[in-house]
């Protein structure tokens, strides 16, 4: 059996850890420069705040109601996503653990007895809340599919299951599959809900009667064969090595201010570069090509393209790079071929690809007076100091010092577990 | 990857220790080379439950906590009688002795001029977790470098 633990309105949690006042009350949780709603507690969702909605629309009601409301902090949800993984690992064994998001992880059972099942997956959701003080629910199932079906019927009837449910026997998966619609199954995208419905195809029940070849030919290939699998309770997506390596790193941000001079869009692109050749260091990888883009302010709103249209290029490197500043200069030469004098600018992106392991890492003793290695040492030891010392205190020049592109965060609450000067008062 | 920067309790490699071996000679010291003593060892046990919290009032002088006192607060410790615990009450979260007498449960303060706090049916009270240590500073400089540099708001 597998089990998926996922936690209950993740980032609304972590704000309220530390906040009894917010316990029992609607809070919702605002993306990067504020713009919108990406996490509500279910006394959020209970007065109609929307998902994924813009910020000013839901305003009026989050006004009228008090809705708390915190813009995203990466830091708290990251170190508390962190406990909640680890109580996991600790209770269950870290190699049954695989974590599949920030809030959510699989664990495999198979260990488990079966008669203690329901009694296990009520210790990790207890565990983990006495522990870390999130809220998890928890779906066991045959499969990953069904362990995902049963976890959000969970979720949905809080006052019935107490976050867990067991789909152990056939008449339980079959009963559940008929209470979830197709478009709710993982896997099931919007466009092939639409598809499975001119079928007649409405619940997962009437989807995992198909047969495979049905399946291979009506819903993508290979991976339609598998959700069918699974959803009959037959494993066909291994547990996976959690820790693949990045094929492509990416830093992307909205700018907090519309931005018009090329000075302040290299700043930024130079800093994006500085955190994506971070994280190419942190899995010991280089990159052979560098994209870099920027999406100009359309001066018609149009709705369909709410970002407007992305202006980008890129350049392949003779050799594969993690330095930082071999990244940035061509980086800069990709801005001054793209910027246009007189447009406003409100997003800028930086893209590494083309990636292979980076060797002169584990530099050897015949390397040592390489500069390559040289300069390899410089930015390990960056990497050293600014993870130790926080908030990026080596910087690189062309980052500049005056950053008013960077991100609106209105709303911040403190970094309670990662800060020293930000931890919580008592009384 | 960030080897040599502090990751947390007992996360570090032996290439963390160094060594003296610069003439190309190892020294003599170097097979007795270990770690130095680390306080997130001692004092943490179980660290994705562990917290810390800053004491911002005097209900617990006589405890020896004062006010600026930093909290090492462990949740997945039980509160049982005579302990010191974090708890939520009507909004706050309030530092105190938790005790119980039978069928009674009180949070006690360590300052007479504070009432207890019955916990009672209609209390709003949740144990957030046990204080299991207090880091009081005493030298002024130390005092200075960990005094909060801003405060989120």
């Amino acid at each position: 059996m597998i089990a998926i633990v996922d936690c209950n309105s993740f980032y609304c949690s972590c704000e309220r850890v530390f906040r009894p006042s917010l316990w029992n009350k609607p809070v919702v949780v605002l993306s990067n420069n504020d713009g919108c709603i990406i996490a509500r507690s279910d006394e959020a969702k209970a007065i109609g705040v929307g998902m994924a909605g813009p910020y000013f629309k839901a305003k009026p009601l989050i006004e009228q109601y008090g809705v708390a409301t915190f813009s995203s902090n990466y830091n708290l949800y990251g170190d508390m996503s962190w406990r909640v993984m680890e109580t996991l690992r600790v209770l269950m064994g870290k190699e049954h653990v695989e974590v599949y998001s920030v809030d959510e992880c699989f664990i495999n059972m198979e260990k488990v007895p079966k008669a203690q099942l329901q009694e296990m997956a009520e210790k990790m959701r207890d565990t983990v809340e006495m522990w870390t003080g999130i809220k998890v629910s928890v779906g066991v199932a045959p499969t990953k599919v069904l362990s995902k079906v049963a976890n959000r019927l969970a979720k949905k009837n809080k006052a019935a299951t107490n976050c867990v449910l067991l789909l152990d026997s056939p008449r339980k998966i079959e009963q559940a599959l008929q209470r979830t619609l197709v478009e709710d199954v993982w896997g099931v995208g919007g466009k092939s809900a639409e598809k499975l419905r001119r079928y007649n195809i409405l619940t997962a029940f009437d989807l995992s009667k198909r047969d495979l070849n049905w399946g291979r030919n009506n819903l993508g290939g290979v991976v339609g064969e598998r959700l069918l699998r699974e959803l009959k309770g037959e494993k066909s997506r291994i547990m996976e090595n959690p820790l693949v390596d990045k094929k492509v790193i990416a830093t992307t941000r909205m700018f907090g201010n519309p931005v018009k001079d090329i000075k302040s869009i290299k700043e930024a692109v130079a800093t994006y570069t500085t955190r994506a050749a971070e994280k190419l260091r942190r899995q010991h990888s280089a990159a052979k090509t560098i994209s870099v883009f920027v999406v100009p302010k359309e001066d018609n709103f149009n709705p369909r393209f709410r970002h407007g249209p992305s202006i980008g290029s890129y350049t392949t490197l003779p050799v594969a790079t993690s330095l930082t500043n071999e990244l940035i200069k061509p980086a800069m030469e990709i801005v001054d071929q793209i910027f246009e004098q007189g447009r406003t600018y409100k997003k800028a992106g930086v893209m590494l690809s083309s990636i292979v392991p980076d060797n002169s890492i584990q530099g050897n003793l015949f390397e040592t007076d390489n500069k390559k290695y040289e300069q390899r040492l410089l930015m390990s030891m960056m990497d050293n100091i600014n993870f130790s010392m926080r908030d990026d205190i080596l910087k690189f020049a062309s980052s500049g010092t005056s950053r008013n592109w960077k991100m609106q965060k209105n709303f911040h609450s403190p970094r309670y577990t990662t800060r020293w000067d930000e931890i919580c008062n008592v009384l | 990857m960030y080897g040599s920067a502090y990751n947390g309790t007992k996360s570090f490699s032996q290439n963390d220790i160094q060594t003296a071996n610069a003439t190309g000679f190892g020294a003599a010291t170097d097979d007795y080379s270990e770690r130095g003593i680390d306080l997130n060892e001692q004092l943490i046990m179980n660290k994705p439950a562990t917290f810390f919290f800053k004491m911002n009032g005097d209900a617990m002088v006589e405890a020896g906590i004062f006010p600026g006192d930093v909290l090492i607060v462990d949740r997945s410790l039980k509160a049982a009688s005579d302990k010191i615990i974090v708890a939520a009450v009507n909004d706050d979260l309030v530092v105190r002795y938790f005790k119980q007498n039978g069928q009674l449960f009180w949070l006690e303060a360590a300052n007479r001029r504070y009432g207890n706090i019955p916990l009672e049916e209609f209390t709003v009270y949740r144990p957030w977790g046990v204080v299991t240590c207090v880091i009081h500073i005493i030298e002024p400089s130390l005092k200075a470098f960990s005094a909060p540099k801003k405060v989120g708001k």
